[in-house]
């Protein structure tokens, strides 16, 4: 068979561990059985498709890249029949794994500021991002703002402990109680953009949330080009031929899910939503 | 290229059925026509008509729906495709046209590129325009393009046969063929412009093409489409190019087997997430996106053409009257 062919046979995996990780979410590590170069090169943002026999399959970021033992951890929100099937799996049973595929979050190097601005599990594809800047002290200057919608929405708890010893976390929450922060994630704008504004923006979450970020930051001064999204949509096959995933004439499987703010925008104009765009009534093509 | 007197396109149908299963378009009897296998001592006359089938060669290449993988014992296990050698005999412009756009964009994909490889294709220029066809607008036909079949049919006062390829070569060896008169594509140029001429003024198709990537169609346009599209799929079965589709997950003895099968991007459901935000929610919406797949002009880029051929299938078959012929028609103003 032809040597470029896209990988469209899964390879199995085994989940290992889970453990409950804010509502209706569960931290899963699963262990790939043959591991590959592209595995372990993965770059956080990208995603991977998990086939459950019998329930089909879905896209899910990586929390964790591939280790040399083929480990690697993702978050996941109960939702329906797939996530519901997976939550009760038992650990040591075999699921198939597909991927790496899209494009992960821009490489950064040296002294820049960068502001990730999360929303609910869209914690979740920022994970392995975070974690690098985390533990490598690039000299990159890296603030999280995290909201969610209250104490118990929030996922990654583990990971969140460890980053906020290394780096500026905002927690924040729709329905805070005392000793919280209120608001939503744009009502902390004003203390990230105070010392000086970020270099470049990473944003993930529910749509309305990065579209929201995204005007905010252009109206503190920001260009279109240094903020980064990562949209959802529904995705079946991965490498751009089911046809799901399309963004005007793009597929985010493929050429996102991480769009640079600009070309996000121009997707949508060339695709015929400049309208509702102008009009700030986003509705997705 | 070589170019041959065929003085009897029965005979030659007979030699490439010999070799390999051959299928052509015939009616049924029954007021459908329909790709039929054809044996090499299969005497009936080779009859194009005007029309071309209702269903293009689509299937032949990519099912409708097709095993990917089995799951048994834990173990993941590829279904690879075991093609016979085959010919298709007789295909018109438009649909070989579809056949070298989606040889691009399934390139990549094993299933497609198997089957695809176990084919012989032998084309036939349209002595004549099919009604609402419109493939000249397009630049897919009438007459078949360079590069697009082994064989290519050249009707006329009588039959020529064009030699495209090696195995178009093969295919035909054995076979006593005379070279066609030295002016053999002075006939073929009249005959295709007749048969584009037949097709009326390119311009209103033009024009809503360019009004569509000039983002001149206002929104209210799609809004008033979008309610006589009832999602029944019609226009993406039969349209050469659409390749959408879904996974399939069927329980079969001690495992499990992975289907793809054709799915429809006018479906309500198609793009809708699990938790239950929808990228194209309206039909106006879902409508819109599937003429920009069509005429948008960052697919051609992408793909070499437009992915639509102006075959007139979806035009045909659409109970709603929004084939893209009226779409064009609609979205230049016309
Ligand atoms: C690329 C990508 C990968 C993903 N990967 C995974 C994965 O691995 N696993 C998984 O389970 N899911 C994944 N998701 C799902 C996605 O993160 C969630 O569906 C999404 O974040 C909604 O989460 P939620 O329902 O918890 O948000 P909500 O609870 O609805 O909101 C979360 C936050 O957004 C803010 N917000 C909401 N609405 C607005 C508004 N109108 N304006 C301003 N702020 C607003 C809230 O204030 C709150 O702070 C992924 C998504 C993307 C884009
Ligand atoms: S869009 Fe319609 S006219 Fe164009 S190739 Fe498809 S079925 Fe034929
Ligand atoms: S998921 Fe199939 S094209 Fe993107």
């Amino acid at each position: 068979m032809n040597a470029l062919a896209l990988s469209v046979l899964p390879r199995p995996m085994r989940l290992l561990q889970r453990y409950d990780d804010g509502e209706d979410a569960r931290h899963f590590t699963f262990q790939l059985e043959d591991i590959r170069a592209e595995d372990a090169g993965m770059m956080p943002g990208q995603f991977f498709m998990l086939v459950l026999p019998g329930c089909g399959e879905a896209p899910f970021t990586y929390v964790s890249r591939p280790d040399d033992q083929g480990r690697f951890s993702a978050l996941i929100r109960r939702m329906g029949k797939l996530t519901e099937a997976l939550f009760e799996l038992q650990p040591g049973e075999v699921l198939g794994y597909r991927g790496p595929f899209g494009q992960g979050w821009p490489r950064f190097y040296g002294k820049q500021r960068i502001l990730a601005v999360a929303g609910g599990c869209g914690l979740a594809p920022l994970a392995g991002f975070i974690e690098d800047v985390a533990r490598t002290r690039s000299g990159t200057h890296l603030q999280v703002i995290y909201g969610a919608r209250h104490v118990g929405a929030r996922v990654l708890s583990r990971e969140r402990a460890r980053w906020s010893g290394a780096l500026p976390l905002i927690e924040t929450l729709d329905q805070a109680g005392p000793g919280h922060r209120q608001g939503t994630p744009l009502a902390h704008f004003d203390t990230v953009f105070g010392q000086a504004p970020p270099d470049a923006v990473l944003c993930c979450g529910p749509e309305v949330l990065m579209e929201a970020a995204a005007r905010e930051c252009l109206g503190r001064g920001l260009r279109a080009d240094q903020i980064w999204l990562s949209v959802e949509r529904r995705m079946h096959c991965g490498v751009g031929l089911c046809g799901h995933c399309y963004v005007g004439d793009s597929y985010a499987c493929r050429d996102g899910p991480t769009y640079r703010y600009d070309r996000y925008r121009e997707l949508l104009r060339r695709s015929g939503c400049a309208r509702e765009l102008d009009r700030g009534e986003l509705r997705h093509c | 290229m070589n170019a041959y007197e065929l003085n009897s396109v029965e005979a030659l149908r007979a030699h490439l059925a010999a070799d390999r299963r051959l299928y052509e378009p015939r009616p049924d009897g029954q007021g459908g026509l329909h790709w039929q296998t054809v044996a090499a001592d299969d005497a009936q006359a080779f009859e194009p008509g005007l029309e071309p089938p209702p269903f293009s060669a689509k299937a032949f290449f990519f099912p409708e729906r097709e095993a990917m993988f089995r799951f048994e014992r834990g173990r993941f296990v590829a279904v690879e495709p075991e093609p016979e050698a085959f010919t298709l005999f007789g295909l018109r412009a438009c649909d070989l046209t579809a056949i070298a756009y989606q040889d691009r964009f399934f390139a990549r994909d094993g299933h497609y590129q198997a089957r695809r490889e176990a084919a012989l294709l032998v084309g036939m220029d349209c002595a004549a325009s099919c009604t609402g066809g419109f493939c000249a607008a397009l630049g897919s036909g009438p007459a078949v393009g360079d590069g697009l079949a082994d064989l290519v049919l050249i009707p006329g006062a009588s039959w020529r046969l064009l030699v495209n390829t090696a195995a178009g070569r093969a295919a035909v060896s054995g076979l006593d063929l005379k070279p066609a008169p030295r002016d053999w594509t002075r006939a073929r140029e009249q005959t295709r412009q007749q048969a584009a001429a037949e097709q009326g003024d390119a311009a209103p198709l033009l024009a809503g093409i360019a009004a569509l990537n000039a983002g001149r169609v206002p929104p209210q346009t799609w809004e008033a489409l979008g309610p006589r599209c009832l999602g029944c799929s019609g226009c993406t079965s039969v349209c050469p190019t659409c390749s959408c589709f879904a996974p399939l997950d069927l329980p079969t003895d001690g495992g499990l087997r992975r289907e793809r099968v054709w799915d429809s991007c006018l479906y309500e459901g198609f793009q809708k997430e699990a938790s239950g935000h929808n990228g194209s929610p309206s039909p106006g919406d879902r409508v819109r996106r599937y003429w920009f797949h069509k005429f948008g002009d960052g697919f051609k880029r992408e793909f070499g053409r437009y992915g639509c051929v102006g075959c007139g299938r979806c035009d045909r078959v659409c109970p709603g009257g929004i084939g893209a012929r009226v779409v064009l028609k609609r979205l230049g103003g016309a």
